[in-house]
């Protein structure tokens, strides 16, 4: 009789598919934890040297993190529609604005961190609280060019032949490329004479690249001079590259890297506690340090050397962008530097 | 009724009988039905968000297929992507054959080696690769050092950021996927072909046009066309070697989806880049059929 094994292999076939069931992955909530979104790369080692253990040792509460760039983190939010992938972002100005226009944070009450105090007036609002500063300016190698001293000679040479950009796909590239465009009679949403400017002279650009590839670009001398962020420069020099932080003329420019809390998220509680822990007046100081050089936002640390300001209170004098205005002209900025620059 | 329903309803007992018997087409169900999870149904959702207008995917209409297909300048970067498919499967199929061929000719502990050194590359990332082309190819590179140390030409060369460039990185990048499925084919080839054939009076060269090429075909085609998938796609190598100079779809999708999420725009470019690619793919496997006929006439 032929029926016999069929019956059982259907049996088994069967119960696989049943058992199979068991076997789907379920997120581990355990107690006592928070899954945070982190950039990768420097941000990801310093949160977990620093803020992990710190935030276990006074909370008694793990960090998980999932590394994604700022964009990558809304597209996930986004796409998971409701469950978010994680419990907390970590956002430049840009992907903020959208995130609360697409209503990816939770409401943020201020009052639920102890070390809110500390930090500088505008720090925290309803959607969450700024963890970091950014300084951007300009990047170059002493050994190689002049001294640049403001946006505007980027588009000079000696400099131009030597200069390594990026377009706007980053926070950092988009207020530089503002920046320069004001130099030449544009605005914060105005950046035609930018690419009036950059059209007359863009063969003799060193590098047009990719963020990510910008230090290996400069580390391995392709371009000299570039716009960049004071923490990338620290880094380079670190590493033994000759590179040297300049302010330009009409001012650093500056802008927050915050944290949220995604909508749905069941750890709301431990949130509070892992942002409570990153603001703290320890864990802002570790990260200060090489070779984590990132620029503190609690007024108790006492400012580095390398760092273009006495204390956080000058920042206030940097230049800062308004990304609700620039969100929705990006899209077509980006179009346009694809057409304008590619061969 | 359709056709097909008729056609089960007059001969109902076989077509239960054949459905109830254990047959082959069972043990590729698990893969059918991931294929069918994971592949056609994100498809199908591509199809359907490339199907709105605005970027909050809230109102049906066809305007981004006609910003795409209305524009010079996307059909150019369409273009250009399936260029640099065809330039990188003609790089290393110059480069990959003649090894291929020295592979053939080796003792079998020789071949051992260069079976090595072939799989070698895909023990280390495409990032790590990818990187190690920065330091071959910028100003105060390998290559700029050497053409400068031997006076070709004063001024260090622009590699990066050229098409040129990124062919030579993606030739050394890709050469695995063309070597692989070549010399598994070539080493279940019979040697004594090859002995007859210049026992007969062919030359070398006839051997290998007559006899050796056209036995080697299948493996040849499966590699070219595996390099120009991969190839077409490989965004890391592009963006990173190319730069915003070059602008190729992978590209494209990147920026629409995930820094200015323009869903529906970016899946008109991901559509395309499947349909290209697709059509790349297929006009290689042509071509090596031709070929095979040729070469056998």
């Amino acid at each position: 009789m032929t029926s016999r094994p069929y019956t059982r292999r259907k049996f088994l076939a069967a119960s696989a598919v049943v058992g199979s069931g068991s076997l789907v992955w379920r997120p581990a909530y355990a107690k006592g934890s928070v899954t945070a979104a982190m950039y990768p790369g420097t941000w990801e080692e310093a949160y977990r040297t620093h803020v992990a253990p710190a935030l276990k040792k006074a909370h008694n509460v793990d960090l998980g993190m999932t590394p994604l760039f700022a964009v990558d983190q809304i597209a996930k939010a986004q796409a998971a529609r409701g469950t978010p992938p994680f419990d907390a972002f970590v956002l430049d100005p840009g992907p903020r604005v959208t995130g609360i226009e697409r209503g990816l944070f939770e409401k943020f009450d201020p009052k639920r961190l102890t070390n809110v105090g500390k930090l500088p007036a505008g720090a925290v609002d309803e959607w969450g609280v700024t963890v970091a500063a950014q300084v951007v300016g300009i990047g170059y190698n002493p050994k190689k060019l002049p001294r640049p001293k403001g946006w505007e000679d980027l588009l000079k040479d000696p400099w131009l032949s030597r200069l390594g950009m990026t377009g706007f796909q980053t926070t950092f590239g988009t207020v530089s490329i503002i920046e320069i465009a004001k130099r030449f009679g544009g605005s914060e949403t105005n950046v035609e004479p930018f690419f009036t400017e950059i059209k007359k002279v863009l063969p003799k650009v060193a590098a047009i690249g990719a963020p990510a590839s910008m230090p290996a670009l400069f580390q391995q001398g392709q371009c000299d001079v570039t716009y960049t962020n004071t923490q990338t420069v620290d880094t380079l020099k670190s590493r033994g590259v000759d590179i040297e932080f300049v302010k330009p003329e009409s001012g650093a420019v500056t802008f927050f890297t915050t944290v949220h809390i995604a909508k749905g998220s069941k750890e709301i509680d431990n949130a509070y506690k892992y942002f409570d822990t990153v603001i703290s007046t320890a864990v802002q100081t570790a990260l200060m340090q090489p070779p984590n050089n990132f620029v503190p936002v609690n007024r108790e640390v006492k400012l580095s050397v390398n760092l273009p300001m006495a204390n956080l209170d000058e920042m206030s004098k940097f230049v800062r962008h308004d990304w609700s205005k620039i969100n929705p002209l990006r899209a077509g900025w980006i179009e346009r530097f694809n057409r304008e620059v590619s061969k | 009724m359709s056709v097909a329903a008729a056609g089960v309803a007059k001969t109902p007992a076989r077509g239960i009988a054949t459905l109830a018997k254990p047959a082959e087409w069972q043990l590729a169900l698990p893969l059918a039905l991931a294929y069918a999870a994971f592949f056609l149904v994100p498809l199908l959702l591509l199809l359907a968000v490339s199907a709105f207008e605005d970027e909050k995917i809230t109102v049906l209409g066809f305007a981004n297929w006609r910003k795409f297909f209305g524009d010079p300048f996307y059909w150019k970067v369409t273009f250009d992507t399936v260029k640099l498919g065809f330039l990188t499967v003609i790089a290393t199929t110059l480069i990959g054959y003649p090894i291929a061929l020295v592979y053939l000719g080796s003792s079998p502990r020789w071949q051992r080696v260069i079976l090595f050194i072939v799989i070698l590359p895909l023990l280390t990332s495409v990032v790590v690769r990818t990187f190690a082309w920065i330091v071959i190819l910028g100003r105060e590179g390998v290559i700029n050092q050497t053409v400068m140390w031997l006076g070709i030409s004063p001024a260090p060369l622009r590699l990066l950021q050229t098409e040129v460039g990124l062919v030579m990185a993606l030739t050394q990048i890709e050469m695995p996927l063309l070597l692989l499925p070549l010399l598994s084919v070539m080493s279940r080839m019979d040697p004594n072909l090859r002995d007859a054939s210049a026992a007969l009076g062919a030359s070398k060269w006839r051997t290998l046009f007559k006899v050796t090429l056209p036995l080697s075909l299948p493996g040849l085609i499966a590699g070219c066309m595996l390099v120009f998938a991969s190839s077409t796609t490989a965004f890391i190598s592009q963006f990173v070697i190319g730069g915003n100079r070059l602008v190729y779809l992978p590209l494209l999708i990147w920026q629409q989806s995930l820094v200015v999420y323009n869903w529906p725009l970016a899946s008109v470019a991901a559509l395309t880049l499947l349909v290209s690619v697709s059509l790349g793919v297929v006009l290689i496997a042509t071509l090596g059929r031709r070929s095979k006929g040729y070469v056998h006439a």
